[in-house]
């Protein structure tokens, strides 16, 4: 777009053509144009009030290959700069108060507008969880799951909560103006009204209904798509993120790589990295990264997810008739709720458990992640903790949701930590295991069943959990130790010992924490907020270069953390192993990884067996069932997944043949 | 009792069937109605009722009452032979 300094008034001549090809200007004095103008791509304009047009040359490009000429026809504008190879055609009303960046389009388009003092959808205050209000996030367009994690969650740290409003507030008053933009290229077509919205570079929005007090954060890299029938107010909508059929959104946040449509409707809530959110409803909800819910009937309310999957029909209650929608739920990374699951607030579930039938009591299994969470005929939880630990479903979704992050070409906003297996859920299944253990020493055996934090444990499974966690307890720390050694492996067991130690810089808690998606011990936590509270983190920019610190750092911590552990658990200080020892530590490590894969084996197994089989053949014989099964399904010794598994289990014992081979060579 | 009616008991009350229906035979999946939930328990109660220590993955491949007591009689011999 050409600077107003440099544009001029129209000639005579230019204000003549424009006339005969059906202009009007309430004050032609006001409209101004580029060096090079052309007035013969301007037909049926009205112009209101000050306007800067650019150069009309070229051809704006459409889906379909479609080439339209660029110019302003049948429009009335009003208050607006329009950049070089602009095409605006056909607006029902007008067109006003707008910065138009080259190369937009803007095509059968009802009304836009800015009204002054527009905030574009920042400074709205998004009630999460608690749908009365109390977990208030603010809206501004660099929010991070970090950052509106520690908003709404922290709120026992009042200081904090005070600080990070004060950095949102002064977030959201630079964006404050009375003109909003298009981004260089974006594409407005067939919308009914779009008010107050900044729309960015790219940006395609096509048959939107509504949009109003909003930012569509896009660029070339990574452009943002509104699509047919979408209604929204007050919101922001990140790069790379889609909202299509008629999805209905009031008062939130879609973050980068997010997919939204088919009538999914959401009020007062955040949607952080790669969310999914298809046919249902969502309120005061906080959707941490890759929280996905297709289904009809679903409702997702007062709580708070990630790496979440919503099975159809899954439905919570808030709402106790007595003060109001008050109650709130937390449901750690990598839970999954059944079909028809319902939950009645409040409760915490810990990660990747999978949550079955009707729960009406309130209960807090955070301390035992990977459980099976089934209510029984009265509503109580009843829990198996670690049963999911080894299991085809957790290994696939570890590797799907990595490979299936959409934030391309922007800088992205939120910090995801992947690892299934990391100091936050080791630590918790360690600490679980020892909650177990104690019950199990304490329990007489004519007691069925004790109730931990309102979930039923039977006492005879306490023993099996603890095995399950000890699986992945042991796989884990074990995994770490044989990866640091085999960096040193041919430079001896003194060597080997010194990569033992721990790295400049690394922090170290007994405890983890999962900050909006980002893991790290408590201790950054803890001086991050301190920061924050004190001053020295004051703004976005330095609250993002902070978590990007810690991330940064999140190797060296984990390192630390896996070092103490190791020592806690198994009594062994590791920079004084011995050779012996390390290949014990390696035989320990092949013999629990193989079971572990081993029992994902069987897991996979079942999709294969004879009640999986059930329905298949239909019309056929008995020998039909089982042709039918394998064209449709494959063979399980065929199978991509079991495969890979298998092969995982011949390098682990490769791996392992390899280490303690070396490892009896060295001196 | 032998190891074969406290198998056979176990598996009654667990899986709330008649005892004398339960056989050598009978697989507890097709023929006794275990879930997977219910394997799992049963494991834990037999580890319970011998005293042993049982691989779940190892133990859940014995499909019938019978094998499952081949099983567990192995796993007892395994660990010394006591049981109480």
């Amino acid at each position: 777009m050409s600077k107003q300094n440099s544009y001029k008034n129209l000639t005579q001549e230019q204000i003549k053509i424009l006339q005969s090809q059906g202009c009007w200007a309430q004050d032609w004095s006001l409209v101004k144009v580029a060096d090079g103008f052309e007035p013969e791509r301007v037909r049926n304009v009205q112009f209101l009030g000050r306007i800067y047009i650019g150069r009309f040359t070229g051809n704006i490009k459409l889906a379909g290959g479609l080439e339209k000429p660029s110019g302003i026809y049948n429009a009335t504008v009003a208050n607006c700069t329009i950049g070089d190879d602009v095409r605006i055609s056909n607006i029902g009303v007008h067109i006003a108060n707008y910065d138009i960046g080259s190369k937009a389009c803007i095509e059968n388009v009802g009304t836009m507008a800015t009204n002054p003092g527009a905030s574009f959808g920042n400074g709205v205050r998004v009630a999460v969880l608690n749908e009365a209000g109390g977990r208030e996030v603010v809206l501004f367009d660099e929010l991070s799951a970090q950052f509106a994690y520690m908003m709404s969650m922290h709120r026992y740290r009042p200081n904090l909560t005070t600080k990070l409003f004060e950095v949102a507030q002064k977030e959201a008053e630079k964006v404050r103006c009375d003109r909003g933009r298009v981004g260089p290229a974006a594409q407005i077509l067939s919308t009914v009204e779009i008010i107050d919205v900044n729309i960015g570079a790219q940006a395609l929005i096509e048959a939107a209904s509504s949009l109003v007090n909003g930012t569509i954060l896009s660029s070339a890299e990574a452009p943002a798509v509104i699509g047919s029938n979408v209604s929204a107010e007050d919101f922001i909508i990140a790069e790379n993120a889609s909202v299509s059929g008629a999805a209905h959104l009031k008062k939130v946040y879609i973050s980068q790589g997010c997919r939204i449509g088919k009538q999914f409707s959401a009020e007062n809530s955040l949607f952080f990295s790669n969310c999914e959110a298809f046919n249902g409803e969502a309120c005061s909800i906080f959707a941490g990264p890759y929280t996905v819910t297709h289904h009809k009937s679903t409702l997702l309310i007062a709580c708070l997810f990630s790496f979440y999957n919503a099975g159809s029909g899954t439905n919570q209650s808030n709402h106790m008739y007595k003060l109001g929608p008050v109650h709130e739920g937390k449901l750690e990374r990598g839970t999954k709720a059944g079909s028809f699951s319902y939950m009645m607030w409040p409760c915490r579930v810990g990660a990747f458990s999978i949550i079955l039938g009707k729960h009406t009591r309130i209960f807090d299994t955070s301390d035992f992640p990977f459980s099976h969470l089934e209510a029984g005929p009265d509503g109580r939880c009843l829990m198996i903790p670690g049963l999911y630990l080894a299991t085809a479903g957790i290994l696939r979704d570890g590797a799907k949701w990595p490979s299936r992050d959409r934030r391309k070409g922007c800088k992205k906003s939120d910090i995801i930590s992947f690892d299934i297996f990391s100091p936050y859920t080791v630590g918790k299944m360690i600490k679980g295991c020892s909650i177990l253990k104690e019950l199990q020493d304490n329990t007489e055996r004519s007691v069925e069943e004790v109730s931990v934090n309102g979930a039923q444990i039977k006492r005879v499974l306490m023993r099996t959990s603890q095995k399950f966690y000890r699986t992945g307890i042991e796989m884990y720390l074990l995994e770490n130790v044989l990866a640091r050694a085999e960096k040193a492996l041919d430079e001896g067991i003194k060597k080997i010992n010194e990569s033992f130690a721990t790295d400049e810089g690394a922090v170290y808690s007994p405890d983890w924490v999962d900050i909006g998606g980002q893991l790290m011990p408590k201790e950054r936590l803890l001086d991050l907020t301190t920061a924050i509270e004190n001053g020295k983190v004051a703004d976005a920019e330095a609250f993002s270069i902070e978590i990007q610190k810690i991330h940064r750092s999140l190797e060296k911590d984990e390192w630390l953390w896996v070092k103490n552990t190791y020592k806690e658990y198994f009594g062994r200080d590791l920079e004084k192993l011995t050779k012996d020892e390390l290949g014990c530590a390696a035989e320990s490590y092949q013999r629990f990884r193989t079971k572990f894969l081993k029992q994902v084996l069987a897991d996979a197994e079942k999709d294969f067996d004879k009640n999986s089989r059930t329905g298949f053949g239909q019309d056929g014989s008995a020998e039909d069932l089982d042709e039918d099964f394998r064209q449709v399904r494959g063979e399980y010794d065929a199978n991509r997944f079991v495969k890979e598994i298998r092969d995982n289990i011949e390098a682990v014992e490769h791996r392992v043949s390899k280490f303690r081979e070396k490892i009896s060579t060295i001196f | 009792m032998d190891i074969e009616q406290r198998v056979k008991k176990i598996v009654a009350k667990q899986l709330k069937v008649n005892e004398n229906d339960i056989k050598q035979e009978s697989e507890f999946v097709r023929d006794l109605g275990a879930d997977s939930i219910q394997s799992i328990e049963l494991i834990a109660l037999f580890e319970e009722e011998f005293d042993i220590e049982i691989d779940e993955q190892a133990a859940l491949s014995a499909k019938t009452i019978g094998s499952a007591i081949a099983f567990i009689k192995k796993v007892i011999e395994d660990s010394g032979g006591k049981t109480r």
